[in-house]
């Protein structure tokens, strides 16, 4: 497999590996998240987009200055040996409880509304041992693999016609009404959905066309932002307030909306081909935990790393604590993703004032 | 060698492994009974009497529906008591019908049960939900020998039809949504019992999360005219132009609503623009020999828009009255509104607004006949 050393990744590769990452769990209870906002949130995502594009030109213009090293060798470089493998290991503490942490919503989300009658550790078992089937293929399988799951699981914004149809489009007015407490609930707790995209930060070296890799990975997200708009925006014209604040998966319910005489549960439909989303996300972070764990390692070319995080995640998955702790863990982790979003403006910073010492 | 070491550690451990596994307890579709209708009487403040209808394939069975009722507080709870008494196990997949007596409509607290249905990942949207006079159980358990069953009965009767589009159709979505949104009351079908045969009476509207009155068949197609529905029913109108009494009857095919508010809390002022297209079926009166002109189908239209246009304003200004919104015009207010709003905004806006309407009929055919 040509994975491991020089550059792999084309430009549709670059495209949709921005796109795929950042659509997981994330966009299922979006327009609940963004519920503080009420009716005005539909616009929020397209905010959200501004903000991503911004982050995504700081991270781009700090690989442009290393274009061989990913983030583990550019904290390395930046901050010293010592100070930068310590940082390097909370940031595959991070992705490995992140991915847990999406599988943890999806299979809670399995088991709430599909398969009542199952305990999950089959489910998460099989789940796992795809994820290290594709892992292992490198970098370009991942991206392939999102090619692939963008254009099965793109199907599904068919299922929402039905609630267009009877949504009331009335209720995007009136526009910006909202507390500024409000839009900061909101912000806190819908940015997440779309996080993701900061993980050019570890596959930038293996671009082929680095010069316009902000350029592909713009299109990507913004073809997300637009998922996620239209989302929000479908959801807030079927749904009164309340439901907004209470239905969990809102997009599920959207589904259900369809009639169809010979399917009762169109929902069901979803959740199925939502595990493609869940992998593609998933996979890529698992990877760059498995990079960040070998610049840990004297011999590279090993391919253990991959199982210790998968056992890893099986037990977080699984951990014999309580609901609420686990929650916690989550969420803590998803505020360390935001530490992630904005860290390379940090090392910009650095980057500048130790220019002369570390050019290479 | 090493791996042929694994391998026969690896099958050993797999055929004995298999010896761990639980039994599952899976149940098989045979012994499965998928309610289809639901029935809810208001007994007391905490109680309620909790009827299901369940189809019977069993060939050998004489009725083709099982029934079961009980005395319950929690409709879980009383699942449980009923499965009891089942000899398959309750599951709500294929549930159609939810039918409520007026008493609990009015007294009991229907968004409750609603609301658990709709928490019920298993329970699909196509749930109608209906309010019913006297004795729900009574509906469910009653014989119709024409009918296939109660359930299929029930179904089509509540499900939409040209005939019928005075009837709001609301299913469990419908229901949660015009419950929890401030700006309108929830409107649903009313259903009377008359011997063999059930029959829709009319529209239940709520006022909150109570049953507030109910309306009549023809009113009840002015809601749905006003709230954009596109297919209306055949509607029937008494004129009285000075030429008598006069009888009329016009296929709609299609209606479309405008609504233009002034913006103004204060003294809230809304203007409806209703254009509705339709054939005339019948006509009966002074005028029939003369109903061959264009011109004359135009005067008829011009008395028919006068005469919509008193009875839909007479009708708005009873509804106003009573602070019932079930067309939702709060809605054009509220979209201009910056801040929260509340229902208690709705009932304070709805018995101030002032309501002008406009009707514009247009006749395009009078059948084949010259």
């Amino acid at each position: 497999m040509n994975t491991t050393k020089g550059k792999v990744l084309n430009r549709y590769h670059v495209i949709f590996l921005a796109q795929s990452i950042m659509i997981g769990t994330g966009i299922l209870s979006l327009p609940q998240k963004l519920s503080p906002m009420g009716y005005t949130q539909s616009f929020m995502p397209l905010l959200f987009g501004v903000i991503a594009s911004l982050t995504l030109f700081a991270m781009v213009w700090l690989c442009s200055k290393f274009p061989n090293d990913d983030l583990f060798r550019m904290n390395e470089i930046l901050l010293g040996k010592w100070l930068g493998k310590f940082i390097n290991l909370l940031v595959i503490i991070q992705f490995i409880v992140f991915s847990a942490g999406i599988i943890s919503n999806y299979m809670h989300l399995i088991q709430s509304t599909a398969l009542q009658e199952q305990t999950i550790t089959m489910p998460v078992l099989c789940f796992l041992l795809l994820l290290i089937y594709i892992v292992s293929g490198g970098i370009k399988s991942i991206a392939r693999f999102c090619i692939m799951t963008f254009f099965i699981t793109i199907g599904l914004f068919y299922f929402t016609r039905w609630a267009i149809e009877k949504g009331d489009p009335s209720h995007f007015l009136p526009l910006f009404n909202f507390t500024p407490k409000e839009f900061y609930e909101a912000l806190k707790q819908g940015y997440f959905s779309i996080l993701g995209y900061e993980l050019i930060l570890f596959y930038f070296p293996y671009i082929i066309d680095q010069k316009k890799a902000f350029r592909h990975s713009l299109i990507g997200i913004w073809i997300s932002i637009f998922l996620c708009f239209i989302t929000t925006a479908i959801s807030v014209m079927y749904y009164s307030e309340w439901q907004l604040k209470n239905v969990e998966f809102s997009v599920l319910n959207l589904f259900k909306a369809g009639e169809f005489t010979f399917i009762e549960r169109i929902d069901i439909i979803g959740i199925t081909l939502w595990v493609f989303l869940i992998l593609s996300s998933i996979t890529a972070y698992v990877w760059c935990a498995k990079r960040g764990m070998d610049t840990f390692l004297k011999k590279k070319k090993q391919s253990y790393q991959l199982y210790i995080i998968a056992l890893i995640i099986f037990f977080i998955v699984k951990m014999p604590f309580s609901r609420e702790f686990q929650e916690k863990l989550f969420m803590a982790s998803n505020y360390v993703g935001y530490v992630l979003v904005s860290w390379p403006v940090f090392l910009i910073l650095i980057y500048v004032i130790r220019k002369k010492q570390v050019q290479v | 060698m090493k791996n042929k070491h694994l391998c026969i550690i690896s099958f050993l451990i797999f055929v004995l492994l298999t010896g761990c596994s639980k039994k599952e307890l899976k149940v098989p579709l045979e012994d499965v009974g998928m309610v289809d209708s639901m029935a809810f009487d208001y007994i007391d403040e905490n109680q309620m009497r909790l009827t299901v209808a369940i189809p019977q394939y069993s060939p050998d069975a004489e009725k083709d529906t099982q029934t079961f009722s009980i005395t319950t507080d929690l409709v879980s709870s009383g699942i449980v008591e009923i499965e009891k008494q089942s000899d398959k196990k309750i599951v709500f997949n294929q549930l159609r019908v939810v039918l409520v007596n007026e008493d609990f409509a009015r007294k009991g607290n229907v968004r409750k049960i609603v609301q658990h249905l709709y928490r019920n990942a298993e329970v699909g949207n196509k749930v109608l939900i209906a309010v019913v006079k006297d004795n729900a159980e009574a509906i469910l358990k009653g014989d119709y020998p024409d009918k296939p069953s109660i359930n299929f009965y029930l179904n089509n009767l509540l499900e939409p039809s040209i005939n019928t589009a005075f009837n709001p159709n609301t299913n469990i979505h419908d229901f949660m949504y015009s419950i929890t949104n401030p700006v309108v009351d929830t409107v649903l079908p009313y259903v009377e019992k008359r011997g063999e045969k059930l029959e829709i009476k009319g529209v239940a509207i709520f006022k909150g999360n109570h049953m507030h009155e109910v309306i009549k068949p023809e009113e009840a197609l002015v809601i749905q005219a006003l709230s954009g529905q596109k297919n209306l029913a055949p509607l029937h109108l008494d004129i009285n132009a000075g030429r008598g009494e006069e009888k009329v009857m016009i296929d709609l095919i299609e209606s479309s609503v405008k609504k233009e508010s002034n913006k103004n809390m204060e003294s809230p002022k809304l203007t409806i623009f209703l254009k509705i297209k339709g054939t005339l079926s019948e006509y009966k009166g002074e005028r029939e020999a003369h109903l061959f002109t264009a011109e004359r189908i135009s005067d008829l239209e011009k008395d028919v828009n006068k005469q919509l246009e008193q009875d839909i304003s007479e009708f708005l200004a009873r509804l106003n009255k009573t602070e019932v919104d079930p067309a939702g015009l709060s809605e054009e207010f509220r979209m201009y509104h910056h801040g929260k709003w509340t229902s208690k905004k709705t009932r304070e806006l709805i018995r101030k607004l002032d309501v002008n309407v406009h009707v514009e009929t247009s006749i395009i055919s009078t059948g084949t006949l010259k």
